[in-house]
């Protein structure tokens, strides 16, 4: 009887197997789980629904956010990898220098389709003058507030030390702002907002540029001076201190709404203008996590179909709704339930000045003596512009290493 | 006494039981030695036989890259010929596309050519049967936009970096010998589009000369064989002819090898001149009888370029062979190829003084007489082989190449650098720099601070480990003693949780105004200390969540040694009056040693190549003041592409290690001899 | 065994060993804290204003404030833990077989044979843990994936992970088999026993603490590998526990509390298999049994 059952259970499966060769399967990998898997997945199941005639089938792989890069770098150049991945863009500059990773687009891009998205979003899907990937969600800086301390948000720095004076008292770890401020990715948005920047064209680094120590004198003002900040910012920390109700503002992203306790009222704003770069937005660094058709994968046109599908306004309204994320779709954000949800307008609010975080793989080089100089600057007491000039040799020294000949 | 046994060294110095599996018996003597004649006779044979095969293989190779590298310099002419011609037509159509037929008219037959302009995404003229031009590019067509649009952003890219690191003309060979080229179409210093031209057959290489060959390798056996019948048995009378003979041989063999590529060098060079005149008279020809315009004038030599697009300036600018040139690039061709002969011929020499001294011979009765040992110690020895030592070489090679992630497609010979990396990091001792305020700070990212902290941490660490450890261990081992099934388990606790979360405990213990260390230090009335600032404080905070992490091993290892101590030893040592101490240095650490020094020296290295802790706990801080060498080898991979450089600096570390593991080898041996 | 009547309470044992554990705890129980709290936060102990003796004892207690089971209960059921946590013992307990059978055959001709190239081998097995892993990925996926086939499956991690415990098991190995006498192999061939007869059944059982601390270590060594396995696998039910961990942690988005509680419960296995092996750790060797 078993035996029996067993061969019966390997006949059907055989028979599964065969009729899956017809069949055209798209593999997707990302890097979700949670809500965010489960939106994924039921825009996916819509999807296999609507094309199963042409029998076309996507399939998901989740894989954890700190084996992505490192698997696509091994699998997908060696013909082994999945159809589409979905990954941020900070890696793409790396992928396309390294070659037969991701498919250019451009070819299948339509007015149309160029239209679909925040310009901004697709801006970073941009490497050389060429798109390579769909925008479909992104995650950008912006203000979190604690609304029992504070009721109405700050719109200036000005009005943002006067509040957060208000509310610090050291002794106690009690602080009016709180971000991780040493981390540079944090530190963009005052970066940006006085005109500083990381590298220009040719990737040729100015850590050293002088808006980008003005930015810098701004934080330490806030440490030294205002005391509104707490020494040796972490993520950790910060989540924290929110959590018990001792920052009153923080600067963070999406990821930072799940780290906050039940219980706290929070409210979400756009950063604060600065002041001092007269009256200018702080302009964070907006990530993008773009779809991408692998290069050497056999199904592009199914592929890029699919690519289609998942950054078009309805699934954009699950991945949205129910995956919590941001879309990069623009007319999303004119239907009425997104109209309603404040995160989601917020951080829609926020893309507008929000500027595309380079996606050149020499900005890797970068965290790294930019870390240093912040930490120094923060902890030490090495000023502002000797620390970036320290930094800004450093990563020219790398970048031109990766150039000798 | 069978006790004393346990403690007597294991296979030093005792004698070893006949057969069974004490059975790797001394070799038997060899049965009859062979004759020395036969041996170099063999020798020379299989000697000559690698000299030459591979010499030939070699040569056939090159004859065959002389072919197709002729064919694609004038493969590159054609294509750059066909874009100066179009480029001069503007981005008119029709004016286009008569360039294009007319050039298809003088081309070699099989040629063919393609336009494509970016704006409409249109193939503009095509001479390809079944094309017809113009229109909209097909979906299926693709390829050749975005090949156009790669070789775009390679023009973009060398002229902003001011370096010639994309190719501007990229080359697909086809099957059955033609391939294709593309070329961008620039004009006023934007890239409109691509020109691709269809080449016809290359030609076949000649195959070199067999008999030359069969003569390189029979020449020496015959002469060693004739000589051999005076000579007799006088070993190395035979060496010494063997060696003459070979060696004669094969450098015949290599001089006519490299006489054959310098003549295919030369011929090759003539004809490309040749074509570069030809192609230069036709466009001109067609310039006027297409009406296009005569200005820039044409200069033919730019066309004979390479994938860069920049001229190989073997030509003068009328067309002809650049001697000077030639001859220098010659003399570089044939040096090179010495040099890989010479190689060969080392090869062939050792492979006959092997044979013909009788090595081989010896290797192969070794093994037959130990091959009990040899099966046991196989099946582990494979694994490593494959998937450890597979690895590790590969790791080796990278090593010597500037392979990183702008040329990772590139086969690792092309970027062979030598030593270069090796150079770049022992040689720099700028170890520290002075500030513009006239004092010196340490340069926390040269290889020799970091050495300095790795070996540091390496040696508190260890210590720390195996005292914790062995501590441990023996209070564990009092007989008797109550709870010590709890306190065994709960002190492996540490080893058994991922530490990635138990690291990163640790580093939030160790927060400035937060961390439950500072706080401790509070309420015994100190002030709070800022781990991170100062880079022995943050080594120390590495140290104490490394130490906490590694004890359980120890311990455990050390538990499992102390149960192959005999109670009866201690037993005995208390009748004759030794203290605990003296049990403790004369009968407990001898016994563990065995298990312990292994456990030591494994541990040595695994805490020196300790990647996580530091990664987590400390990320460098200060300033990259608590980086050890892996960290470092880790960013110069992953955040600075520089894959040959971390793999130079990996093998750095290697040889560090293996050093230690050899001196380490060393010093085990003495103290097991005495 | 024990002398009889001696009979000693031990204190001073109990207090140094009662401060190690207190030490080897410590941290464990702030892992627990964030487990148990509910929460997603890496704790970081805050204090009142004006803190007092008693808040700074509060703080630094790992105790969480509310207690909550809802992060064990999400590890085990948002996503299929239960199964990959199986994987893990699947492999593992292969690597185990796999490695410490190896190593025992290799160790014990390392031990008991003299042979050209014994030195050389031992230092061989030694190398191979010098060289830094960094850049191994992509050279293990060429041989693995590519060349062998083994994407994907089992088979591969397991000859990984056991290749990767090898070295350390058979110089432990090694050197444990020395210090057995040779006076018993030799006693047993007299008797007429063959090799494989004196390794299986003299050796081995007297190798036996040895043996549970190789099997230990080549456990652990498949059991909280993590990039190699996320590498390898391609599908979602044949991951492992450590990467099924990873999940919570990584990026922008950490949740701590699912990435505490799910380390506890992939910790609970270690335990157990060394509370089954603590055994053969005390069991061990009695030289004594060829007395006479």
């Amino acid at each position: 009887m078993k035996l029996i059952n067993k061969l019966v259970c390997l006949a059907g499966l055989l028979a599964l197997t065969a009729g899956a060769a017809d069949a055209k399967k798209v593999v997707v990998w990302h890097a979700y789980r949670a809500e965010e898997k489960a939106a994924l997945e039921k825009v996916v199941e819509a999807y296999n629904k609507a094309n199963a005639s042409k029998g076309i089938t996507v399939q998901t792989l989740a894989v954890p956010y700190d084996a992505f890069a490192d698997k696509i770098s091994a699998a997908v150049p060696r013909g082994k990898g999945p159809d589409i991945f979905i990954y941020a863009q900070d890696r793409l500059g790396g992928w396309i220098e390294a070659g037969n990773t991701v498919e250019p687009i451009d070819f299948y891009l339509d007015d149309a389709i160029k239209a679909r998205f925040l310009p901004t979003t697709l801006e970073a899907m941009v490497y050389r003058g060429t798109t390579y990937g769909l925008p479909l969600n992104y995650k950008v800086l912006t203000m979190i507030y604690n609304k029992k301390l504070v009721p109405t948000p700050p719109k200036t720095t000005g009005e943002l030390v006067k509040v957060a004076k208000k509310l610090t008292d050291a002794s106690a770890g009690r602080f009016g702002l709180a971000y991780d401020y040493a981390n540079f990715y944090y530190h963009a948005p005052l970066l940006n907002g006085f005109g500083g920047r990381v590298f220009e064209a040719g990737a040729k680094p100015v850590l050293n540029a002088p808006e980008n120590a003005k930015s810098i004198d701004l934080v330490m003002k806030w440490q030294r001076e205002d005391k509104i900040l707490p020494k040796e910012p972490s993520s950790a920390l910060i989540t924290s201190l929110f959590n018990a109700g001792k920052a009153a503002i923080v600067f963070s992203g999406p990821w930072f709404l799940g780290e906050i306790a039940k219980g706290v009222d929070y409210g979400l704003a756009p950063l604060p203008n600065i002041d001092e770069a007269g009256g200018k937005p702080m302009r964070p660094w907006i990530t993008v996590e773009g779809v991408y058709v692998s290069a050497p994968s056999k199904n592009k046109d199914a592929a890029f179909d699919f690519a289609k599908y998942l950054t078009d306004l309805e699934s954009a309204k699950v991945l949205g709704l129910e995956g919590r994320q941001s879309p990069a779709n623009k007319a999303v954000y004119d239907d009425a339930k997104v109209k309603a949800d404040p995160t989601l307008k917020a951080f829609r609010q926020q893309v507008d000045v929000a500027v595309p975080m380079p996606n050149i793989p020499e900005m890797s080089m970068m965290w790294s003596p930019a870390t240093n100089a912040m930490n120094a600057i923060t902890k030490g007491s090495t000023p502002a512009k000797a620390a970036l000039e320290a930094a800004q040799q450093s990563l020219a020294k790398d970048v031109a290493g990766l150039r000798k000949k | 006494m069978a006790n004393s046994a346990a403690l007597s060294r294991p296979d030093e110095g005792r004698p070893v039981a006949p057969g069974g599996p004490v059975g790797g018996s001394p070799v038997p003597p060899a049965k009859k030695a062979a004759s020395h004649r036969l041996r170099f006779l063999l020798g020379v044979g299989i000697g000559s036989l690698i000299a030459v095969g591979l010499s030939y293989s070699l040569l056939s190779q090159a004859r065959e890259d002389a072919v197709t590298a002729r064919h694609q310099r004038k493969a590159v002419v054609s294509v750059l010929a066909l874009a100066d011609l179009v480029v001069r037509t503007g981005e008119d159509g029709e004016a286009i596309r008569k360039a294009v037929s007319a050039w298809r008219e003088q081309a070699p037959a099989g040629s063919q050519a393609r336009v494509i302009l970016f704006n409409g995404l249109s193939l503009e003229a095509s001479t390809h049967p079944g094309e017809d031009a113009p229109r909209r590019l097909k979906r299926e067509e693709k390829e050749l936009y975005d090949q156009g649009q790669r070789l775009r952003a390679a023009v973009e890219t060398n002229r902003e970096e001011g370096v010639a690191r994309k190719e501007e003309i990229e080359i697909v060979p086809l099957v059955g010998g033609s391939s294709r080229l593309a070329a961008p179409l620039e004009r006023e210093g934007a890239v409109i589009g691509l020109v691709e031209v269809q080449t016809p057959t290359a030609g076949v290489a000649p195959k070199p000369n067999v008999l030359f060959a069969l003569l390189a390798v029979l020449g020496p056996v015959a002469l060693l064989g004739i000589l051999a019948l005076l000579l007799g048995e006088r070993r190395n009378a035979l060496a010494a002819i063997a060696l003459g003979g070979l060696a004669l041989g094969t450098s015949l063999y290599a001089w006519h090898s490299i006489s054959t590529v310098v003549g295919d060098r030369r011929a090759a060079q003539e004809e490309v001149a040749d074509y570069v005149r030809t192609q230069a008279q036709t466009a001109q020809g067609l310039l006027t009888q297409l009406n296009l315009p005569l200005d820039p004038p044409i200069v033919a030599s730019r066309w004979d370029a390479n994938v860069f697009r920049q001229p190989r300036q073997l030509l003068t600018a009328e067309g002809k062979t650049d001697e000077g040139a030639l001859g220098s690039q010659l003399a570089l061709a044939s040096s090179d190829a010495t040099r890989a002969l010479v190689g060969v011929g080392i090869l062939a020499l050792l492979v006959m003084l092997a044979i013909g001294f009788g090595a081989v011979a010896r290797l192969f009765s070794t093994f037959i007489s130990n091959r009990q040992a040899y099966a046991y110690v196989a099946p582990a020895l494979l694994g490593m082989l494959v998937l450890v030592f597979f690895p590790f070489f590969y790791g080796i090679t990278l090593s010597f190449t500037d392979s990183n992630l702008y040329n990772t497609s590139k086969p690792l010979t092309d970027l062979w650098v030598g030593l270069r990396n090796y150079v770049d990091i022992l040689s720099d001792f700028e170890i520290s720099r002075s500030t513009p305020e006239g004092g010196r700070v340490v340069n926390y990212f040269n290889f020799y601070w970091t050495l300095w902290v790795t070996v540091i941490w390496t040696i508190t660490n260890v210590i720390i480990g195996v005292t914790g450890g062995l501590i441990l261990a023996l209070l564990l081992n009092t007989k008797n003693l109550a709870l010590r099934p709890i306190y065994r388990v709960v002190l492996i606790l540490p080893w058994a949780m991922p530490n990635y979360i138990t690291s990163l405990i640790w580093k939030g213990m160790f927060h400035q105004q937060f961390g439950v260390v500072n706080h401790v230090i509070a309420i015994f009335g100190g002030s709070p200390v800022s781990w991170f600032e100062s880079p022995f404080t943050s080594f120390l905070t590495a140290l104490t969540t490394n130490g906490w992490l590694s004890f359980p091993f120890m311990m455990v290892t050390s538990l499992g040694a102390l149960q192959s101590i005999p109670i009866e030893l201690y037993e005995a040592a208390r009748v004759d009056g030794a203290s605990k101490w003296q049990q403790f240095r004369s009968i407990t650490l001898p016994s563990l040693k065995p298990a312990l020094v292994p456990a030591i020296i494994l541990s040595v290295v695994w805490t020196f190549n300790q990647f996580n802790v530091i990664y987590l706990v400390t990320a460098g801080e200060p300033g990259g003041s608590t980086e050890i060498l892996i960290t470092q080898a880790y960013k110069f991979a992953f955040e600075k592409y520089r894959y040959g450089y971390a793999a130079a600096y990996s093998t750095v570390i290697f040889g560090i290690l293996l050093v230690y593991g050899t001196f380490q080898n060393r010093v085990t041996k003495a103290t097991e001899a005495n | 065994m024990s002398a009889p009547g001696e009979r000693t309470t031990h204190v001073h044992l109990h207090l140094i060993l009662g401060a190690a554990v207190l030490m080897t705890l410590y941290p464990i129980l702030w892992v627990a804290t964030i487990a148990f709290s509910g929460n997603q936060s890496l704790a970081i102990s805050t204090l009142p204003e004006n803190p007092d003796l008693w808040d700074r004892l509060r703080a630094i207690t790992p105790w969480p404030e509310t207690f909550s089971f809802s992060n064990f209960t999400s590890v085990m059921t948002d996503q299929p833990f239960a199964r990959w946590m199986l994987n893990s013992a699947i492999i593992s307990l292969a690597t185990t077989v796999v490695g410490v059978f190896l190593a025992c055959t290799a160790g014990y001709a390392f031990s008991r044979f003299k042979f050209p190239g014994r030195r050389q081998g031992m230092m061989a097995f030694l190398v191979s843990q010098m060289f830094p892993g960094t850049l191994m990925l992509i050279p293990l996926y060429i041989i693995l994936v590519q060349w062998l086939g083994l994407g994907s499956s089992r088979i591969g991690l397991i000859l990984v992970y056991a290749t990767t415990a090898i070295p350390f098991c058979v110089w432990m190995l090694k050197g444990y088999f020395d210090t057995i006498p040779k006076d018993l192999e030799e006693a047993a061939l007299l008797d007429g026993a063959t090799a494989g007869q004196i390794f299986w059944k003299i050796i081995l059982p007297l190798a036996k603490p040895a043996v549970a601390v190789t099997a230990l270590f080549s456990f652990m060594t498949g059991w909280n590998e993590f990039i190699l396995a996320a590498t390898f696998m391609d599908q979602e039910l044949m991951y492992t526990a450590p990467v099924g961990l990873r999940f919570f942690v990584g990026g922008f988005s950490q949740q701590w509390g699912y990435f505490a509680a799910g380390s506890i419960i992939v910790s609970i296995p270690v335990v157990a298999l060394f509370l089954f092996l603590q055994k053969y750790l005390v069991s061990g060797l009695t030289a004594g049994s060829v007395k006479g």
